[in-house]
């Protein structure tokens, strides 16, 4: 009898972590190994997968297409994450010296409305304002010398529009981290610089930039990472074209699956993509830790 | 000088307030204008209908696709609460073989991007038989991230109190439900908000997973409705002002949950 009560004792804690672990197991662990198994293989999701060997891996050599979507998400990528880095850091610096003001304050919280809507909604939305044809957008983008309801219909301005939109819908979340690691930073380092003379943009050139540089490098790759998974936006403002020239590496995979029977294949350019991102990551980890162990 | 740039940084904000806040209220004049006149862009008070928001409560097609979207987002944070809550305790404050080297690996998981693994994810699901059912669309949604924050809370409080709680003769699960349940409620909360915004907002899994309307949830509304009733901009924008209201409203009520969440980069941007 006491014996028995150990041994459930003993047990006991896995049957706390059972839960997260098979659903983990299952969707996280199982995902992974299916994308490894199936990316040797010629699957259409109808018929069973027939192996084929390293045909996929070959295929992503003479893939124009895919060299397109790659070329695309770093276009997306180069355009985006520069732009969300350096919005993101001068709003946080505008906003932080109103923090108690009512300015401070509505912008903080207009620039979190983007962030919490659904990148559907987002999509939905200014799909709808460029081609609407309001007198009132078409006069602002005139002021540009934009004429909105063409952006979206031209290969070159439909990815600039799309890398806009991704900024101006995100901005607010880089803002928000850089906010309150700006607000972390103690007031006698600015004090003890005024004392000594030091202006406006010494300060924060000097001071504030180099603390905020690990939450810059973070926000940094946090946007690569999330400028390299884009899809939402995507395909509910363009579905892609106009002729892939905003199809991005996650909507290539979509495509490949539902809408070109190559699931297979689809799951190789996956694999590609996930090895990418984890470069990215890799990076990011030594990044963050050297400058963890400079501090 | 000095007053002339701030002045002009006032002005910067205030731009990019409007930029950010004004699409929205595009979204919803255009919800309130019947569909004869949506591009009719007279502002009048007196043309402004609510016949969207009547269709969609309605039942029907759009209905549905709401309610999908009510249930899915209250049963995946009900299922990611009890997933994270028991397996954050149990790493926090059980001692077992493995713990440690169990959180870590259950921690890498984190580094898989959610949004790379759809089609494996797919096909995994598929061959579960789950394809239009809700079991597809809530059981993916709990994460290793909430068991890291209801770690991470649960941590954080002494040991005294479950020993004192363990002497009365509580067992673990008891323990778990009076003494430290009540004291992580506020992590609880924060895990809630990002849950339910997450659920609610996800398009890509169910556009997958989802072949017919009865098991469809609202964001898809917005594409696909485009197919199937011509471009309806009044009613898609109404769909959009509901998509958009519940994550609204919780920001409003409570912000500073929000930032929190957002400095432990629970909400992806």
């Amino acid at each position: 009898m006491k014996k028995q009560k150990n041994i459930l004792s003993v047990l006991s804690p896995y049957a706390y972590i059972t839960p997260i672990s098979l659903i983990l197991l299952t969707f996280v662990a199982g995902s992974l190994i299916i994308a490894v198994c199936f990316s040797f293989t010629k699957y259409n999701i109808i018929t069973p997968a027939k192996f084929n060997g390293l045909f996929n891996y070959q295929k992503l050599l003479r893939d124009s297409k895919l060299r397109q979507c790659i070329m695309n998400t770093v276009k997306i990528t180069l355009m985006a994450v520069p732009l969300q880095i350096l919005i993101s850091t001068a709003l946080a610096a505008l906003i932080a010296s109103r923090k108690d003001t009512l300015l401070g304050k509505f912008a903080k919280a207009s620039l979190f409305i983007p962030v919490l809507s659904s990148n559907a909604v987002v999509g939905t939305i200014w799909k709808a304002i460029l081609n609407g044809g309001h007198p009132a957008v078409s006069f602002l983008f005139g002021l540009v010398g934009l004429d909105p309801t063409m952006l979206l219909g031209d290969s070159t301005s439909a990815i600039i529009t799309l890398s806009m939109i991704i900024v101006w819908k995100s901005m607010g979340y880089y803002m928000i981290i850089t906010l309150s690691s700006l607000m972390s930073i103690p007031d006698n380092y600015y004090e003890a610089a005024r004392v000594d003379g030091a202006n406006s943009w010494n300060i924060f050139s000097r001071i504030t930039i180099p603390l905020l540089k690990p939450t810059l490098i973070l926000n940094t790759f946090l946007a690569i990472i999330s400028s390299m998974q884009v899809f939402d936006i995507v395909y509910t403002m363009t579905g892609g074209g106009p002729s892939m020239s905003t199809t991005t590496m996650v909507m290539y995979a979509y495509q490949l699956t539902f809408k070109g029977g190559k699931a297979g294949y689809a799951m190789t350019v996956s694999n590609v993509l996930m090895l990418m991102v984890l470069v990215v990551v890799l990076f990011q980890q030594r990044f963050m830790k050297r400058e963890a162990s400079e501090i | 000088m000095k007053k002339l740039s701030h002045i002009a940084g006032d002005l910067v904000l205030i731009f990019i307030a409007l930029l950010c806040v004004l699409p929205f209220v595009y979204m919803i004049l255009m919800s309130l204008k019947s569909t004869l006149n949506a591009y009719d862009f007279s502002f009048s008070l007196s043309s402004l209908t609510t016949e969207h928001y009547r269709k969609i409560f309605s039942g029907g097609t759009i209905g549905r696709y709401l309610l999908n979207s009510i249930i899915i987002a209250f049963a995946g944070v009900a299922l990611t609460l009890f997933t994270s809550c028991t397996a954050g305790f149990a790493f926090a404050k059980l001692k077992f073989k493995g713990n440690d080297k169990i959180f870590l690996l259950l921690i890498l998981t984190m580094l898989v991007p959610s949004e790379v693994i759809l089609v494996p994810l797919y096909i995994v699901v598929r061959g579960l038989g789950w394809v239009n059912t809700f079991k597809a669309l809530i059981l993916p949604l709990p994460t290793a991230f909430g068991v890291f924050i209801m770690r991470q809370a649960i941590l954080g409080i002494p040991n005294e109190l479950m020993e004192s709680a363990r002497i009365d003769g509580a067992s673990n699960l008891k323990i778990l439900w009076t003494v430290i349940l009540p004291l992580v409620k506020s992590a609880m909360l924060t895990l809630s908000i990002f849950t339910f915004i997450g659920a609610w907002n996800n398009f890509t899994w169910p556009l997958i997973i989802t072949t017919n309307d009865t098991m469809r949830t609202l964001p898809l509304a917005l594409t696909t409705m485009k197919a199937q009733y011509d471009v309806d901009v009044g009613l898609t924008m109404a769909c959009s002002v509901i998509t958009f209201l519940p994550p609204f409203i919780f920001y409003l009520l409570l912000q500073s949950k929000f930032e929190a969440g957002v400095a432990l980069n629970g909400l992806k941007g």
